[in-house]
């Protein structure tokens, strides 16, 4: 069954220049054009290289719970921008900007994630050509 | 035998203790702290008299040698690509590579959603571990430039005044002498295996390539690196591409195990390929 995706029309925001996928293409495993925002609960958050993952409970527009994996930095270089693994716990509610994988799995490419109160949390992302991905040329 | 890299290796420990912590996680302090505020001034020399290349670097990251981009420019005597349409506004064109029909078919037919051998963890090879956007640590003593990459936690020797033997076994990384001219250092580098593409793009190289790079530091806070390609069966003429790097005395290198957490690969998320005998990684002999 498709998961229906709320589409976030916004411009996305890049804060830092953390390259994200520096040694594999953006586009060889995530869709430019199938940006989605999820709005949900953390359940798990992997520091670790090559990139972190935090895992994401979202609900789809019918209401089910979704289980979804979002790929951000690389952990080297979100802890030279001053994050570390605490910055989000479990049971977080978030919500994460992105893009789905190609291959149709609940996998997302996160390209902001921002707690209730405004603040994002391992912020940015670039260098990886992905859309919206140099903040510095 | 005298080996300046363990003096150096103990003075930076014993300032360790006494180095100032940025950003970097708790307790962990600055190698070069002290020279921070004073990156404008001379580059270090070691006891011999050339220049010491020794820091701890950020790159631009460059994943396409025909671009421009922060701190990174591509080879300004080559022509430019056509901008695409609908590409980002102020965009620069990119370099058209001088390909060998036998380059161009490499390049054409390749695509990195069929499989980029990086995706697996296999060694990135010289070229893109420059091009990596993680800090490189160079270590330097008279007979040897050590670069310590942090992507994947590679390292590469560079034997300065060697020279090249003569049955090498192909290798990702090569084999790389360095001779001095002036204050520049230059490196040259063969024996390829043949099993890297110089970029993130994908741009090919063959077994036969030949890198020459030349490493200067104007002052004590930056170095000037050029790199060129020379590599006759890929392309038709050398071609090169030219960076800076900046001192980052406030950063120490950091361990990066790109197989600890691939979850892209062993999820099946990615292809990767590291066999060069695999039709779909488009590999040129």
């Amino acid at each position: 069954m498709k998961t229906k995706l709320v589409v976030c029309m916004a411009g996305l925001l890049v804060a830092a220049a953390v390259p994200l996928l520096a040694h594999h293409s953006f586009a060889a495993e995530y869709d430019a054009n199938a940006k989605l925002t999820l709005k949900g609960t953390v359940t798990k958050v992997d520091w670790m290289n090559p990139h972190i993952w935090v895992y994401v409970d979202a609900k789809d527009e019918a209401g089910k719970m979704i289980h979804w994996q979002c790929e951000g930095g690389p952990p080297n270089t979100l802890t030279r921008n001053g994050w570390t693994k605490d910055a989000l716990k479990i049971g977080d509610e978030v919500t994460i900007e992105g893009f789905r994988a190609k291959d149709g799995t609940n996998t997302c490419n996160s390209r902001s994630v921002t707690l209730p109160d405004g603040r994002r949390v391992f912020a940015g992302s670039a260098d990886d050509n992905g859309p919206k991905a140099r903040g510095e040329n | 035998m005298k080996n300046n890299l363990s003096v150096a290796a103990m003075a930076a420990v014993a300032m360790l203790a006494t180095g100032v912590s940025f950003g970097q996680g708790p307790g962990v302090a600055g190698l070069e702290s002290k020279a921070a505020k004073d990156l404008k001034g001379p580059a270090p020399r070691l006891p011999d008299g050339h220049p010491d290349f020794s820091g701890l670097w950020e790159r631009p990251y460059t994943p396409d040698m025909t671009a421009y981009g922060r701190n990174q420019t591509p080879d300004q005597s080559l022509p430019d690509e056509p901008l695409k349409p609908g590409g980002r506004a102020g965009a620069r064109p990119t370099k058209a590579l001088p390909f060998t029909p036998a380059g161009k078919a490499a390049w054409d037919k390749y695509d990195a959603a069929n499989g980029d051998y990086t995706g697996s963890c296999m060694p990135f090879g010289l070229t893109r571990s420059v091009n990596s956007p993680d800090p490189l640590q160079i270590m330097q003593n008279s007979q040897y430039l050590g670069l310590l990459f942090e992507q994947n936690t590679w390292f590469h020797t560079v034997r300065i005044g060697g020279e090249h033997a003569k049955n090498l076994t192909p290798t990702w990384f090569g084999d790389s002498v360095g001779k001095w001219d002036g204050d520049t250092l230059v490196i040259d580098t063969i024996g390829f295996n043949g099993r890297t593409r110089l970029d993130t793009n994908g741009h090919p190289h063959s077994a036969q390539m030949h890198v020459i790079e030349r490493y200067s530091r104007p002052d004590y806070g930056h170095i000037n690196y050029e790199i060129t390609i020379d590599d006759p069966v890929t392309y038709t003429k050398p071609w090169k591409n030219t960076r800076v790097f900046t001192l980052r005395p406030d950063w120490q290198i950091m361990e990066y195990s790109c197989e600890e957490n691939n979850k892209d690969f062993f999820e099946g998320h990615i292809k990767a390929t590291g066999d060069p005998n695999d039709p779909k990684a488009g590999f040129t002999k």
